[in-house]
């Protein structure tokens, strides 16, 4: 009986895959595909994905921790503590939002792409699943324990984050533009 | 009478595909398809005629029949692969690399099962193929289905219809396959009498959807000055975009 449960999964993957399939297409009837301006734009979010990276680093820096905690008020320090924390968290669901955009688009690229590799494929996949981990785990610890308890985890979300943009960025250099669109079209043979 | 109501509704709509493939020209687009219907058409037709005329050959000829079936189905799988990578040859290559992985992994697999298997007499060994060979076709279409959700590959409604329908008829037919496989199961029972309909569900599917000719979304044209201007603007915005960053990146402490 223990056989059957693979078969059995199999052939209920199928149906579920198949389901998929039909929402994929009723949900790509309404979308358009992607062009030209999706491709810079993705260039342009990619940048400041990294920018944002190199600026959050400050948010995250123990010296100005240190230096409220010598000179403020524990009025002050709350609330530099509060506003630090909103920063962090606030700039973690931001990047989790804008790189899962850029893996969405990513994936739709993939048809225009000269030659996608199985690897680059699978290291891609597994840096978007790597980061995803460590920025879950980055929101749990900010919620909990605050900025500045968390940095080992920031600073693995942010060269999880740095590697996938540089990852998506050797993906966009390959892709052949010419055959992306012109405009914000429909395009129906 | 119920069953025979079913079989030729069967037989009827696969009729009306072909009929249909042939007045919307699909026939030419899609042949391995509709090569396939012929093929399951002629061969319930065959079914229909041993039932009532001979019913004590039928059982052998029926797993006979079903293995040529399921190897004729391949046909299928092959023509939705060839459609819809038709434009996208990198994904394209990806796949034929994992289906082929996936095709050798299966298919030692149940060669080895059936080797140990041993042979009782030929309709049983025709069906143990037929149902390893379904199984096979199962996994294959599991990872193009995969692939097709991973990469948004886009679809037009004809080869949407095809491969909806034909998802349904190799899922259920995989699930009852494995069930059959297990003697005295009772549930075997009760959904062997459901697949006629699935099956007949499978086939309004196809005629529904291959009625008319619907264009498939395709890629746009390749020489237009207006699309090597919008390539040449985003490249320059491209550029613009990376030098800021640059600079910021220099600025930054």
């Amino acid at each position: 009986m223990m056989a059957l449960i693979p078969i059995l999964l199999l052939g209920a993957l199928i149906l579920v895959f198949g389901v998929r399939l039909l929402v994929q297409w009723s949900r790509n009837n309404r979308a358009r595909p992607v062009t030209i301006e999706d491709y810079s734009l993705a260039r342009t979010a990619l940048d400041s994905v990294l920018v944002e990276t190199m600026a959050i680093k400050r948010v995250f820096a123990t010296d100005d921790r240190d230096f409220i905690s010598r000179t403020g008020t524990p009025e002050v320090r709350r609330f530099f503590l509060r506003e630090r924390k909103s920063l962090g968290l606030q700039w973690l669901r931001k990047t989790k939002k804008q790189v899962g955009q850029l893996m969405d688009l990513h994936l739709k690229l993939a048809s225009y792409t000269y030659e996608p590799s199985p690897k680059f494929e699978l290291r891609l996949t597994v840096n978007y699943m790597c980061f995803i981990l460590a920025s879950n785990v980055l929101l749990a610890f900010l919620w909990l324990r605050g900025p500045f308890h968390a940095v080992r985890t920031v600073t693995y979300t942010l060269r999880a984050a740095e590697h996938f943009c540089t990852v998506f960025s050797l993906r966009l250099e390959k892709i052949n533009s010419v055959k992306l669109g012109p405009a914000n079209e429909p395009r129906m043979a | 009478m119920d069953t025979d109501l079913i079989w030729l509704a069967a037989i009827a709509l696969e009729g009306v595909v072909l009929i249909r493939g042939l007045r919307a020209a699909l026939l030419k687009k899609y042949f391995l398809f509709y090569a396939y219907i012929a093929c399951i058409l002629l061969i319930e037709i065959l079914r229909f005629c041993s039932y009532r005329l001979a019913p004590g050959l039928y059982p052998s000829f029926y797993w006979n029949s079903e293995l040529v079936t399921i190897v004729a189905s391949y046909a299928v799988i092959f023509e939705i692969f060839r459609q819809a990578l038709r434009h996208s040859p990198g994904v394209a290559r990806v796949a034929q690399r994992l289906l082929l992985v996936v095709f050798v992994i299966a298919l030692t697999s149940a060669a080895s099962d059936l080797l140990h298997g041993g042979f009782a007499s030929v309709p049983r060994v025709a069906a143990d193929l037929g149902r390893y060979l379904r199984y096979i076709e199962g996994g294959l279409l599991f990872v193009m289905l995969w692939l097709f959700g991973r990469y948004r590959i886009s679809f037009g409604r004809n080869l949407l219809g095809l491969t909806l329908g034909y998802s349904l008829l190799v899922g259920l037919d995989v699930m009852n396959l494995a069930f059959l496989s297990f003697h005295g199961n009772e549930f075997s029972i009760g959904f062997r009498k459901f697949l006629p309909i699935t099956f007949l569900i499978t086939l309004a599917t196809w005629c529904a959807t291959l009625w008319f000719f619907q264009p498939d979304p395709v890629q746009p044209e390749e020489s237009a000055i207006e699309r090597d201007y919008g390539l040449l603007a985003a490249k320059t915005r491209a550029v613009l975009a990376h030098m800021s960053a640059r600079v910021a990146r220099t600025l930054l402490p």
